[in-house]
């Protein structure tokens, strides 16, 4: 049994010597208190499994099957230019194994009003602001956003202050390194993004893994968007193939405000993310893209609930997966339309690419509305590649090969070509051409 | 050019083709004519080397070689080129990539070194202008979006791109208003030459107003049962297809 997910028994965390230097750290009262209280309810609800609906399709073997220790910072630091996607010239800001590294950052020249600090620094300098977040209740069906809760040991805040734009991106760097001692590690982190009234900011989030040993990154990430904020939030996850992930993305959005998503999954034994969106003001709008990328054993899996609490919120979410070999892809995607949330106008869209007969996916594109006068649309798809693509490509000269590769990069591309920043759009197709199956069997 | 000889072919189990003969020479223009179902379309599919379809008896040599033989983009990269009736959408790929992908895999075909993005966008652009499409076409992707003109008009692009030594153009004329349709006939009549064949296949004689055929030939159960001069085709269009068939149909029984 593990030793951060199991609920009992002598390898339990209770008593364990992380424990005990979590609680040493100083924190304040209400925090341990926090910290305690999260520790029972996980306790209560225990780890993930298959009977839960939620994790019914996703096999939890990744996270229940391993005995992940506390990371810890490592011995020696690998640089970052060379193997990160984007360009060193954003604002950056660093966690290696959870913990905020300063010698990574390139925050000199933040713009008045944007702030970026580590959580363990905004818990010291504003604990007026961060407090009342980290109390918000954790959505039940979510235990291991609570075990974060109870876990973590840093994170980042990020403030951008009204009416403020931000020049160029905020990069934040989730940067996992195993030990040479070959023995898996987890790290739990809480992220705070607040973007306030009127104020527009874009933020790059990628995890990069390296080694063989399993790593475990699990995060909470809260987005706050005041009225009339915007953000284009970009997730790309490029874990190792022992790399797991796993992240609950909490986003309220204010009045006339837009949250703008864009998550690339590029690598991974288990990424998985559940993202809990509101729109908790008149004229809301999200939108919600998806691309993953999957081969070998890997696992992906999003769990999308947007909820319309008010009148004339827009939802416009597109997913898509290519699945290769004997990889899996699980989508489920629910938006609910609250009573009144009048003139919604939501679309939920998964679409998927099988190209080997043993991978798989499962998916769930769905709505619960209690409104009647609303515009909801819905679909998810799973096929192959078009045999008359193939043949119309042939028929021009294209080689058989060529033509598959050229229908399966098309597929990922046209969510590429989503991305506005364009340093970041080029490096993800380079990463889409990387990811192309070497040898492009026939279905 | 190309010598069809008893050409027998099924889709599924159902037998299509029943034993068609056909021979085209350099320079030939031949228009094939017939009814809804006659097979004319097979007929394009099996020589372009589409799944699908099975040829069960007889033999297509194209410049001496065995065409059935040959993978559907051997064919293409020698020269053989068909323009689709229902031209297929292929969203993000690029219009101009994929023009620049065919061209280039004919190119290495032959040994020639591949053309580089520059010039090639060049080379398209002139193109382009000879089918009057508009440039912006060249960017989105392969007829996504397409009106049902434009997508043939992109079909005569790829023609005159690739500059095949047999074409093979099916039921290019249909859905194509009138100057649609002579922006087309223009972009095929630009073609002929004395080392080129085109092979027209067509329900309607309209088309043939624009591009003149040598020669006309009528299909029907999967078979040439007449051939003639271009003006079959106008006799054709007076007398529709039944006389033929009425007339094939007795031929079959005495034979």
């Amino acid at each position: 049994m593990t030793a951060l997910l199991s609920t009992g028994g002598k390898s339990s965390w209770r008593g364990s010597a992380h424990w005990d230097a979590i609680r040493r750290a100083g924190e304040p009262q209400w925090l341990n208190a926090l910290r305690e209280a999260a520790r029972a309810s996980y306790e209560l609800s225990g780890p993930p499994h298959a009977r839960l609906e939620s994790w019914r399709f996703t096999p939890t073997a990744a996270l229940a099957g391993v005995d992940f220790e506390p990371a810890t910072a490592p011995d020696r630091l690998e640089p970052l230019a060379g193997r990160v996607l984007c360009p060193l010239g954003f604002h950056r800001v660093v966690l290696v194994n959870g913990l905020r590294e300063g010698r990574h950052e390139a925050l000199k020249d933040l713009p008045p009003g944007v702030k970026v600090s580590g959580l363990v620094e905004a818990l010291r300098e504003e604990p007026e602001v961060i407090r009342p977040l980290l109390e918000l209740p954790l959505p039940a069906e979510l235990p291991l956003a609570t075990l974060a809760t109870a876990h973590f040991r840093d994170g980042i805040v990020l403030r951008v202050a009204k009416n403020t734009r931000v020049d160029r991106p905020i990069y934040l760097v989730h940067q996992t390194q195993t030990g040479a001692d070959g023995r898996a590690r987890a790290a739990h982190v809480r992220v705070i993004v607040i973007i306030e009234d009127g104020a527009e900011a874009e933020l790059i989030e990628e995890s990069l893994g390296d080694g063989s040993v399993p790593f475990w990154t699990n995060s909470v990430v809260q987005v706050i968007l005041g009225d009339n904020a915007k953000l284009k939030h970009y997730r790309v996850a490029r874990e190792h193939e022992s790399g797991r992930r796993t992240t609950a993305l909490l986003v309220t959005v204010g009045r006339d405000a837009r949250y703008e998503s864009h998550v690339f999954n590029l690598g991974g034994a288990l990424v998985r993310e559940d993202l809990r969106l509101t729109l908790t003001a008149p004229g809301g709008d999200a939108a919600l893209n998806g691309l993953s990328l999957l081969h070998g054993d890997e696992i992906a899996d999003h769990h999308t609930v947007v909820t319309h609490d008010t009148v004339g919120g827009t939802t416009r979410e597109l997913y898509r997966a290519v699945v290769d070999e004997k990889a899996r892809y699980i989508f489920d995607g629910l938006i609910a339309v609250s009573p009144g949330a009048q003139k919604t106008d939501a679309q939920v869209y998964n679409r998927n690419l099988l190209l080997s007969e043993a991978a798989s996916v499962n998916t769930n594109p769905e709505f619960k509305i209690y409104a009647d006068d609303v515009s909801c649309k819905h679909g998810g798809t799973i096929g192959q590649l078009s045999s008359e693509a193939l043949f119309y490509m042939r028929a021009r000269g294209i080689g058989a090969d060529e033509a598959r590769r050229l229908l399966i990069y098309a597929f990922g591309s046209e969510m590429v070509a989503r991305v506005k920043i364009e340093p970041l759009r080029v490096a993800l197709e380079a990463a889409l051409r990387l990811r192309m199956p070497h040898e492009v069997k026939r279905l | 050019m190309l010598k069809i000889t008893n050409l027998h072919a099924k889709v599924g189990d159902k037998a299509i083709l029943t034993g068609l003969n056909l021979e085209v020479k350099a320079g030939e223009v031949h228009a094939i004519m017939g009814p809804n179902g006659s097979g004319k379309s097979t007929l394009s599919y099996v020589l372009a080397g589409r799944d699908g379809y099975t040829v069960t008896e007889g033999s297509a040599l194209y410049q001496g070689s065995d065409l059935l033989a040959m993978a559907p983009e051997v064919r293409a990269r020698e020269g053989v080129f068909l323009a689709f009736q229902y031209p297929v959408e292929i969203p993000g790929v690029s219009n101009k990539y994929f023009l620049k992908a065919a061209y280039n895999a004919q190119r290495k075909h032959r040994g020639e070194p591949e053309m580089d993005a520059g010039a090639f966008l060049k080379f398209i652009k002139e193109k382009a202008k000879l089918v009057e499409m508009i440039p912006s076409l060249l960017n989105r992707s392969v007829n996504e979006g397409f009106s049902g003109g434009e997508k043939k008009r992109n079909e005569i692009l790829q023609l005159a791109v690739l500059e095949p030594r047999l074409a093979l153009l099916d039921e290019t004329d249909s859905g194509l208003d009138i100057d649609a349709l002579k922006i087309v006939a223009n972009g095929i009549n630009k073609l002929r030459n004395p080392t080129r064949a085109v092979v027209l296949v067509t329900h309607y004689q309209r088309l043939l107003d624009y591009i003149v055929p040598d020669f006309v030939h009528v299909l029907s159960g999967g078979r040439i049962v007449k051939s003639g001069g271009k003006e079959l085709a106008l006799h054709l269009e007076k007398e529709g297809y039944g006389w033929i068939e009425a007339q094939s149909g007795k031929s079959a029984v005495a034979a």
